[in-house]
């Protein structure tokens, strides 16, 4: 489903679970504190979750919620506060005493084993034993389906890992913390790696869980996802909380403003700067052989100077392909013409000194050397950019100089630019890689996901960016999940579907309706 | 953090601070306690035993030993540490320089040129040899996807194979003697020794001034040069490189044949310093000791040569032990434990650091935005 | 990026200090073991009493079951009957050649005379070690390459035992067909090959020998590695043989194994295995060429004793005794005559073994 419309326009959705009168207290912080050196990561946090709710954490990254979520399932220690679960103070040493407690974790990034079955993965680390030694499948196996279906979870036991998609992985995390006893489950961006459907989905499975008595702490940067099925919400900036709020008495866009104390930008870009001067033209493009189900089927899109292109589409319906086939990194067939040449035969390299920037949409694996210092990271993908090379030599100093002027006029923060880039937070990771591609007067820039995974401020800022290079005469490919995103600043809207264009829309006048059709295929027959 | 294990044991990231001071020196400490354990298990005297190790190991003829073991393994462990930069495990280093140093020797025993090309051409030929059979793996890795780890150890066994059948068909008879070998280098091809240590009439290899001089063409090359960023970067992340625009294919025939290369030096200080002829007990094993120091030194030029003179300095004073009646063996242990507390010491270090980086990153950032209003919690 | 290189070069550096710091701490005191570099002076007439002799073994050293330990065997006697006192050292596998050198030359400045190298590998070491210790006596085994005025270069006449044991495989023979493992194709292995296909070609001519080396130089496993000897072995018995004769070191114990699983016959060497060998293979070894080292090296610290030490080659072949077969199980009892009679025509120069 996809129903969200622009930020400013969002309209509330009742939660379901209003009607928990009795309010039981399921876990409550108080005064919490903790202290790194230097840093105060956590500030006098107080917060209350009462049972049966879904309890919505929000707040900028480095805001203070991981620690807090750390400190919560016992892998760290407040310095100063009490934790009581339950009406009774506890202290957690690891996260064991957490699970026994009841409380269970579900990590962002999902910790199965790919070769082993649902029910295998389950019972990992809590086999359950048969006399003895002999583990004892079939009790787990019971007691596994007695969860699935007193939760509505609809999880298939002895199907391998490997053949089971994100959304039902993410489904067999959460009966792994519930398999171990766990009654609050804290969920960690769990929609970072979901599709729209998969995310209706998931708080359908939610609101499963919490009319069965199951408490939820639900971590996340997508406001209107947290409006849509948080029944309280806590706002926490620079360490501390800053409100406490009701998901109907607050927009988005408030929420947002408590997040990052200040007025917040819209993505929307106002006037048109699109030019006749193609600057991108790309012709029957297609991967994958005759007679097999192609990845990219006869792609074919124009973009100018100065327009934003976007492509919708359902996560894995081949826009990675398209990227990567205009990047030269994926072979493929078709024309490929930048500024009136044509690159089709280019190696990648060729393709970025003529002038194509990249946002690749995994910056950790694609776009970043993690542990190489920012300016090493500044070369990257940009070896023959004058700034960075004399010749066949590495010119350090013109490196830093121009790196020292990303940091700056990007807003990257960070104390220098010989730290690690794994050392930032992801929202200046991003900066600093839209800092990189905007450098060396690019004719085209491909931005996949530019704003995914990072904080309102700094997506404000990356939106900021775009749109000026947009105005200066930059074309831009926009692929993005968020579909504000995408009605916000592009010119124009291409819908991709299992590798074909299947519809096109004026983000001026198209509906989120409309969008969610033609991604889904739907469009097609009608 | 998000580097892998392996990236760390290889050294494709660093570590900085003093903890990378710490680090080698808790692991050699540690190594040392577990030999003393050994020592006291078999009945040994352990301050003794080590007293005499040292007391022999730092006598002028075992510092030209010494210094002459570790110019060996410090080409071979630069062989191998190229490739480890890029994730490329060249195993095959070993079979490189013995066939590498078996067609040089015979080119250089079968020709006479005037003094210094005759050495040079020696070079030249040993290392086209090592890189033209270390570039077999590298082409089956671009073209055939087959993994360089495999393809490398088949490669050291058809070397030797294929070094038997050379040897014997190149080697000149010793009247008495039980040995084959080439025909000797003329004087013209042999590199003088030096005499460099006071109080010695042993001699240091002349080349090993060529060990120096691959050590700081090996930090050129990765961190002053194009192709060495686009090396280290597909070593750091393949995925990124490939992003990045580096033919990462190309990259991989380009170290294979460079590791290759430097791979051929490695029997050329014995070669051309001492024994003049390959025989069958030219020294074979090099490329795997090569591995565990370049494991050591963490693929840093200067890190490898401390490891490398570390490793020798165990080996000449392992001659020692048999005279005073303890196993030599008690060396090997001593590597071995060496190896694996130092792997395991940067492991921790790099986890240390990796916290403490962020911590700071933090903490300068918080400083740097210091006086935080006061900020109204109200909904 | 400076501050990072720094912390390497650091970490390099810290390394080194420890080295440093150990050598230097160590230096202070005088351990009684260290010798000194100067080599000590020529004892003219050694009595037997307060003789020292130094023994490099070569790679795998006593407790080898062969060669080494046919050495080691030698010294022993010697120790046992002529009261020399002794230190042995042993070869690394891999080791430098420098290492073989240092070796030779820690016996010697540490008052060993004479000083004994077990094997061809120490011919260059020392052949450069004696030249730095004229006064020492020194004695290789199996090399004859250079010719110094103190060293006696112990050789054997592998090629006419073989021979014998050759004769003796074919005569024992009921399918015409017998076998050879080499454990690794030098030179001197290929002596042992070559008498023994001489020696069955004397008895049958048309007579099948096959012939397999485990490993090629550098590669020298093939000397200590049972399995390999198993799978060789099996071939041949597999393929037709009833006898067969290795010359591998420790993996002959594979050849033995497969013998006995295939009910066929093995030929030992060295030194007589059917007694050495585990006793539950032992049956199936007819005989083995003895490669007498024990002697040989006895005889020379013998001589040593009595002053009387001959530099230069000497030979140990059939007509010297330093090679022989063993009749131990009486498995070849039958066919002694025949044996002897080879035996008495190569000692007489009748009979020329070739050595290819």
């Amino acid at each position: 489903m996809i129903s969200t419309g622009p930020l400013g326009t969002l309209t509330q959705e009742a939660s379901i679970s209003t009607e928990t009168t009795v309010s039981e207290v399921a876990v409550q912080l108080e005064g919490i504190t903790k202290r790194f050196p230097g840093v105060v990561a956590n500030r006098d946090i107080s917060l209350t979750v009462q049972k049966g709710h879904i309890h919505a954490i929000v707040g900028e990254n480095g805001a203070g919620k991981s620690t807090l979520m750390k400190i919560l399932y016992g892998m760290q220690r407040p310095d100063e506060g009490e934790i009581r679960v339950n009406g009774s103070p506890v202290t957690f040493h690891t996260p064991g005493d957490a699970i026994s407690a009841g409380i269970g974790m579900v990590h962002q990034h999902f910790m199965l084993a790919d070769n082993l079955t649902v029910l295998e993965n389950v019972i990992l680390g809590s086999e359950p034993r048969k006399g003895g030694l002999a583990l004892d499948f079939a009790a787990a196996r019971k007691k596994i389906k007695d969860i699935s279906d007193a939760y509505g979870l609809g999880i298939d036991p002895d199907v391998l890992v490997e053949d089971i998609g994100v959304g039902i992985r993410q489904r067999v995390e959460i009966l792994k913390v519930l398999y171990r006893g766990a009654r609050i489950l804290i969920l960690d961006e769990p929609t970072a790696v979901l599709v729209p459907h998969e995310v209706d989905e998931l708080f359908e499975n939610l609101h499963g869980l919490v009319r069965e008595g199951i408490t939820i702490i639900f971590i996340s940067h997508h406001l209107d996802e947290v409006l849509k099925v948080a029944d309280a919400i806590t706002v926490i900036r620079r360490g501390t909380t800053v409100a406490e709020v009701s998901p109907e008495g607050v927009t988005a866009r408030q929420l947002a403003e408590l997040m990052v104390g200040s007025e917040l930008p819209s993505p929307e870009t106002r006037e048109s700067t699109v030019t006749d001067v193609v600057a991108l033209q790309v012709t029957g493009l297609t991967i994958g052989a005759d007679g097999e189900r192609r990845v990219l089927d006869d792609v074919t899109l124009t973009i100018h100077k100065g327009e934003v292109l976007g492509i919708a589409g359902v996560e894995g319906n081949g826009q990675a392909e398209l990227v990567e086939a205009i990047m030269g990194i994926r072979p493929s067939t078709g024309t490929i013409t930048l500024a009136g040449e044509e690159i089709t035969s280019w190696t990648t390299l060729r393709r970025r000194e003529a002038g194509i920037g990249y946002i690749p949409e995994d910056r950790h694996r694609h776009g970043l050397l993690l542990e190489a210092p920012l300016w090493e990271n500044r070369i990257l993908g940009h070896q023959s950019e004058k700034v960075n090379v004399k010749g066949w030599w590495i010119n350090r100093k013109g490196a830093r100089a121009d790196t020292e002027r990303i940091v700056e006029q990007y807003d990257v923060r960070t104390p220098g630019i010989d730290v690690d880039a794994a050392a930032l937070s992801g929202g200046n990771q991003q900066k600093l890689i839209v800092g990189r591609e905007m450098s060396g007067e690019p004719k085209l820039l491909i931005a996949a996901h530019p704003t995914r995974g990072v904080d309102v401020g700094a997506q404000a800022a990356i939106w900021d960016h775009l749109r000026t290079a947009r105005a200066a005469g930059l074309a831009v490919l926009l692929i993005s999940a968020d579909l504000d995103e995408l009605i916000g600043l592009s010119d124009w809207l291409k819908v991709i579907h299992r590798g074909a264009v299947v519809a096109e829309f004026d983000p001026a006048t198209v509906t989120p309706e409309q969008l969610g059709s033609a991604m889904t295929g739907a469009g097609e027959e009608a | 953090m998000t580097s892998s294990f392996t990236d760390r044991l290889l050294g494709r990231v660093k570590l900085s601070g003093w903890v990378s001071l710490a680090a080698p020196i808790l692991a050699i400490l540690f190594a040392g306690i577990v030999t003393s354990i050994v020592l006291a298990i078999t009945g040994n005297p352990v301050f003794d035993t080590l007293t005499t190790m040292v007391d022999y190991g730092s006598q002028p003829r075992s510092l030209v030993l010494i210094l002459n073991n570790a110019t060996t393994y410090y080409l071979s462990a630069l062989a191998v540490a190229l490739g480890f930069r890029m994730n490329l495990f060249n195993i095959g280093v070993d079979g490189q320089y013995r066939l590498a140093a078996l067609v040089a020797a015979a080119v250089g025993g079968a020709v006479t040129l005037p003094a210094p090309f005759h050495p040079i051409l020696i070079i030249l030929v040993s290392m086209l040899v090592g890189a033209a059979w270390a570039g077999i793996a590298g082409v089956l890795k671009a073209t055939r996807g087959v993994s360089e780890v495999i393809s490398t150890i088949m490669l050291n066994t058809i070397a030797t194979g294929l070094g038997a059948y050379l040897l014997a068909e190149w080697a000149v008879p010793v009247a008495g003697s039980n040995n084959i070998g080439t025909p000797p280098i003329a004087a013209s091809g042999q590199v003088p020794g030096l005499a460099m240590v006071p109080g010695s009439s042993l001699k240091v290899f002349g080349l090993v001034f060529l060990a120096v001089a691959v050590g700081i063409g090996f930090h050129v090359l990765l961190n002053k040069t194009r192709f060495g960023f686009d090396l280290r970067a597909t070593g750091r992340s393949e995925q990124a490189a490939v992003a990045s625009g580096v033919n990462v294919k190309r990259m991989v025939v380009y170290a294979m044949l460079i590791s290759g290369g430097m791979a051929g030096l490695i029997g050329m200080p014995q070669l051309l310093g001492a024994s003049y002829s390959y025989s069958l007990d030219f020294q074979p094993g090099l490329g795997f000791t090569g591995i565990a120091i370049a494991l050591l030194g963490r693929n840093n030029p200067v890190g490898i040569a401390f490891g490398a003179l570390l490793w020798a300095f165990l080996d000449v004073s392992a001659n020692i032990l048999g005279l005073h009646k303890i196993s030599p063996e008690i060396v090997t242990i001593m590597q071995g434990v060496i190896v694996l507390s130092v792997v395991i010491a940067y492991e921790l270090a790099h986890r240390y650091r990796g916290v403490a980086e962020q911590k700071r990153v933090s903490r300068e950032l918080a400083g740097a935005a210091s006086t935080p209003q006061k900020e109204g919690a109200s909904a | 990026m400076l501050r990072n290189r720094f912390g390497k070069v650091v970490a390099g550096a810290a390394a080194g200090a420890m080295l440093l710091a150990a050598a230097a701490c160590g230096g202070g005191d005088t351990t009684e073991g260290a010798p000194s570099a100067a080599p000590s002076g020529g004892a003219s007439a050694p009595a037997a009493s307060g003789v020292k002799v130094g023994l490099a073994y070569d790679i795998g050293g006593r407790g080898d079951q062969s060669f080494n330990d046919s050495a080691a065997a030698g010294l022993d006697k010697a120790v046992a009957e002529l009261g020399v006192e002794i230190n042995e050292l042993e070869a690394g596998n891999g080791e430098a050649e420098s290492a073989k050198e240092e070796r030779l030359r820690l016996l010697a400045s540490g008052g060993f005379n004479p000083v004994i190298a077990v094997g061809f590998a120490y011919s260059a070491s020392v052949a450069k070690v004696a030249a730095e210790f004229p006064d020492t006596k020194f004695a290789i085994v199996d090399d004859e390459a250079n010719k110094l005025p103190n060293v006696s270069n112990l050789v054997f006449a592998e090629e006419q035992g073989s021979f014998l044991v050759g004769a003796a495989a074919a005569l024992k023979s009921t399918k015409g067909s017998i076998g050879f493992v080499g454990g690794v194709e030098v030179p001197l292995i290929k002596k042992f090959q070559a008498g023994y296909e001489a020696g069955a070609k004397a008895v049958k001519p048309d007579i099948k020998i096959q012939a397999k080396y485990l490993t090629q130089p550098p590669d020298f496993t093939g000397f200590g590695d049972p399995a390999k000897g198993k799978t060789a072995a099996e071939g041949m018995f597999d393929a037709g043989a009833d006898v067969v004769y290795q010359a591998a070191g420790g993996s002959g114990a594979g050849v033995f194994e497969a013998a006995k699983a295939a009910g066929g016959m093995a030929i030992g060497v060295d030194s007589d295995q059917a007694k050495t060998a585990d006793p539950t293979v032992a049956d199936v070894i007819i005989t083995s060429m003895l490669k007498k080292v024990d002697v040989a090296v006895f005889d020379f610290i013998k001589s040593f004793t009595t002053n009387s030490v001959q530099a230069g080659s000497k030979v140990y072949d059939l007509a010297a005794g330093g090679v022989d077969y063993s009749t131990t199980g009486g498995k070849v009892d039958d066919i002694k005559a025949q044996l002897d009679e080879y035996k008495a025509k190569i000692s007489s120069g009748e009979i020329t073994v070739p050595k290819e």
